[in-house]
């Protein structure tokens, strides 16, 4: 209560702060050049806008001796890294060639970025580019803290590169109501669902051979759940003492391909490649075979008993060494990310599909703020994101020969006494860059990768037909609050299996539908209907 | 006391030298005035400043158009707190808790200021400050100490209490009989030692004259601590209960969300207003249905704490805050 309503009044005391003083524009922009009268000079020349504006900025950059500065925010798990005023300095050397101006980036504690960047963006403190990672694309769409990116010819005349870099499917994806608000990271879209993670050293001690496995696509053992059954039951007799299955609410965003169209399982499309009909989840199937195997590993004693209180990260358990395995969703080049996550040898197997959902793409795009005062500075620096492999291995990874050295290969690794506790710049969000691939690939990760996963993305088995599909829900706000609270109080015993599927799931639909699950759907249901129509699709 | 000085003055004076007297009593208080004007205004600040913004409650909010000329939308934002079948549930959670809370932490700091009074011990300062610590500590901690109590598998209760009385381990976060219980307990646990302050205080401000008096007329501490300390405490509780009915739609965030780990099958008994309304805009971030939660509750307390003095000062004027 304390935090929310304190937040509240900073918040109110800013924007009106803001309001009565003039939203403090006209601090710090001395250096700033009037972008878009020198765009128009240059146009009606006949010159090169895009340089014409950096010329320009560099000019207006010698005569005051400061440069004008963009701010990108977006969040990482420990707060501003130690050395993030040097790497400030590094990109803004950089770019002050490039584009004349400089760059800093804000990096905000994974915790607290949500309502600081929120904070920020309605109050009118300078923040030019910043990622949804976090209070979500949707949410900041319907506040209106974004810019259209293409407005004024934007995105095509300052991103030229940026625009032919993303696919105009991946971009249309991100697109609300046919604004385009935010640009996709580039990253894997689809997901390999349902992926059994377990302890190598466990999967030894208890003399299991995952030999007779054959493997997949992407490298990992392909097995079936009555094979993870075998699993799980030869290393739970081999290590009584731990627990064999770290559980985490994912059994339908990792471990289905349940479309969760605009965003929640409220009203789901439960054959997303096929058809657009919105049905309750909880209801069907598939939910109930996943209820099914939750009571039976709960009974078998697979599962902690304090499954439903305890909020560890189902990977952060398993580094403990207290848990043996885990389910979550794969991708290329996963085994290094998931071995430095559960701090130990993972054996993956890969027990269901490749799916692309209808949000796959656009659950968290990087936007401009509405509000910045130069929208052309700040789509120059979004594309030199993209596009400046300097810039993108300077925001990902840091500085060569401090944080990282280059192996003949061009792979990075740790430089000399350097790893991931003494780092002074590891923000560890690689799958949020704007382009990781656009940056040198971690020793071990193939070097292709960045192919490696386009082909993922491509390939992908089940692709939803709704991708791109959003809704603004504003309207049904009080059913969704309703439908939240009651799907946190039903849900947890049936998730873990902790209850029998059939009490559970009847309690939990019966919740529900209570809450106005119906007539919520049904306004999905109108809402994919028209934008299937108006998109053609069928 | 300073308002009631001026307030006899002008009485006496009427309008005559009503001027004359305010300049008077402007050059009196000067020196107060300007002691008081740090928190006039951080009230100001933190308290009025942010008023105008309440319009918000009434708009949905659009930063483009900012506070102000975001579109009205009357009252739509306040139906998730009325139009569902939770509001029944945790409207009730929300009062009935903060009336057990009000009664149960009123008696027991009471209790232990008196015991805190009479004490003569040089271990006083000692026990105060032990019994005040619970304050200090964050309900992120608590509800940790709890869970260290509670917790299925590794819980202090189920592993090393029950098995003493050969009972068979409870699945605490799943039975919501227990809950309420729990919740009271913490909640004076972690409270009493701080609202004692008050009563301490106030014991220590009475006349011992009055207590001397007594004790030669033969009243022995039980009839000292019945017939002197608590009708002279009387006004303080009813000061600090007033304060608290003002408050009664508001509801521990920590206490309510944290202790109970979250936990959905006791939802029943934890959820209230405002651990349901941040459960709902934890994904929406909709500042509008925030705000008007929260306007929904002060009004409602502001209506309260009216009633409540209303009905103080037609028995006991003398007590009523104002």
């Amino acid at each position: 209560m304390g935090l929310r309503k304190r937040f509240m009044a900073t918040m109110l005391i800013a924007s009106m702060a803001a309001t009565l003083f003039g939203c403090g524009s006209a601090s710090g922009s001395d250096s700033a050049i009037e972008s878009s009268q020198v765009a128009e000079e240059a146009k009606a020349s006949g010159a090169d806008v895009a340089q014409a504006v950096i010329d320009a900025r560099k000019a207006k950059a010698e005569e005051t001796g400061e440069y004008q500065k963009v701010v990108v925010s977006f969040f990482d798990w420990t707060g501003a890294p130690a050395g993030i005023d040097r790497i400030n300095e590094a990109i803004s050397e950089h770019t002050r060639e490039t584009l004349g101006l400089d760059v800093e980036l804000m990096i905000i504690d994974s915790a607290a970025y949500s309502d600081d960047i929120k904070l920020m963006l309605s109050s009118g403190e300078q923040v030019d580019l910043f990622s949804t990672c976090g209070p979500g694309y949707m949410t900041c769409v319907n506040n209106g803290y974004t810019l259209d990116l293409e407005e004024d010819d934007l995105l095509a005349t300052y991103g030229a590169e940026l625009k032919d870099l993303i696919r105009p499917d991946y971009l249309d994806a991100c697109r609300v109501g046919g604004v385009l608000y935010g640009v996709p990271p580039i990253k894997d879209y689809a997901i390999q669902t349902a992926t059994i993670l377990v302890g190598t050293e466990y999967l030894e001690g208890a003399g299991y051979d995952v030999s007779k496995f054959e493997k997949d696509d992407l490298g990992y053992y392909k097995a079936t759940w009555d094979d993870v059954d075998e699993i799980f039951e030869a290393i739970h007799k081999a290590f009584p003492d731990k627990t064999v299955f770290s559980t985490q609410d994912n059994l339908l965003t990792q471990g289905s391909c349940v479309d969760n169209v605009a965003g929640d399982y409220y009203g789901t499309l439960l054959d997303p490649a096929n058809s657009l009909k919105i049905e309750n989840v909880y209801e069907s199937d598939l939910f109930k075979e996943w209820a099914e195997r939750a009571y039976k590993w709960n009974q078998a004693g697979y599962i902690s008993g304090d499954a439903m209180s305890d909020k560890t990260g189902a990977s952060a358990r398993i580094k403990s060494g207290s848990f043996m395995a885990m389910m979550s969703q794969s991708k290329p080049a996963y085994q290094n990310q998931i071995n430095g996550e559960c701090g130990r040898d993972m054996t993956i197997f890969d027990v269901g599909e490749a799916f692309m959902s209808s949000s796959a793409v656009s659950s968290f795009p990087w936007c401009i703020n509405q509000s910045t005062e130069d929208p052309i500075a700040a789509m120059q620096v979004l594309t030199a994101l993209y596009t400046d492999p300097e810039v993108a291995n300077l925001v990902c990874w840091g500085q060569e020969g401090v944080e990282y050295k280059v192996n003949s290969d061009t792979t990075i690794n740790w430089a000399d006494g350097v790893n991931a506790d003494n780092s002074e710049y590891y923000p560890n969000v690689l799958w949020m860059m704007p382009n990781q691939y656009a940056a040198h690939v971690w020793e071990g990760d193939p070097i292709d990768v960045g192919q490696q996963t386009a082909d993922f993305n491509d390939n992908c088995a089940v692709k939803s037909k709704a991708l791109g599909f959003t809704w603004d829900n504003t309207d049904y706000s009080a059913e969704f609050t309703a439908l939240k609270n009651a799907y946190e109080e039903f849900s947890g015993q049936v998730v873990y299996g902790f209850v029998n599927p059939e009490t559970g799931l009847k309690e939990l639909n019966d919740a529900l539908y209570a809450a106005g699950l119906q007539d919520y759907m049904d306004a999905k249901q109108a809402a994919l209907d028209e934008w299937a129509t108006e998109n053609g699709i069928k | 006391m300073l308002e009631k000085d001026g307030e006899d003055m002008s009485g006496k004076t009427k309008n005559k030298n009503e001027k004359k007297n305010l300049k008077r009593r402007i050059k009196k208080y000067f020196p107060i005035y300007i002691m008081a004007l740090p928190g006039l205004v951080y009230l100001f600040i933190n308290n009025y400043m942010p008023l105008p913004g309440l319009v918000l409650a009434f708009k949905k909010y659009n930063a483009r158009k900012g506070i102000f000329g975001s579109d009205f939308v009357g009252f739509k934002n306040f139906k998730y707190l009325f139009a569902t079948r939770d509001a029944f549930v945790i409207t009730r959670n929300t009062i009935c808790y903060n009336l057990a809370f009000i009664i149960v932490n009123t008696i027991l700091a009471v209790f232990v200021a008196i015991l805190i009074a009479e004490m003569t011990s040089k271990w006083k300062k000692v026990y105060q400050c032990l019994i005040l610590l619970p304050y200090m500590v964050s309900m992120v901690i608590v509800s940790y100490l709890v869970y260290g109590f509670l917790s299925n598998d590794n819980g202090f209760i189920n592993n090393t209490v029950l098995p003493l009385f050969g009972a068979e381990p409870v699945q605490w976060y799943m039975e919501k009989k227990y809950w309420p219980f729990f919740l009271t307990f913490v909640n004076a646990w972690k409270v009493i030692g701080y609202n004692s302050i008050i009563y301490i205080s106030t014991i220590l401000g009475i006349d011992r004259g009055i207590y001397e008096s007594a004790a030669i007329d033969g009243a022995g501490k039980w009839m000292q601590i019945k017939k002197i300390t608590i009708p002279l405490l009387k006004p303080t509780v009813i000061m600090m209960t007033l304060l608290a009915v003002g408050r009664i739609f508001y509801s521990d965030f920590g206490l309510f969300y944290q202790v109970p780990q979250n936990q959905g099958s006791l939802f029943a008994v934890t959820n209230t207003i405002d651990t349901y309304v941040y459960r709902g805009l934890l994904e929406l971030g909709d500042m509008s249905m925030s705000a008007a939660a929260g306007l929904y509750q002060s009004i409602v307390g502001f209506i309260l704490i009216l009633a409540a003095n209303y009905s103080v000062r037609r028995i006991d004027p003398d007590s009523a805050l104002f």
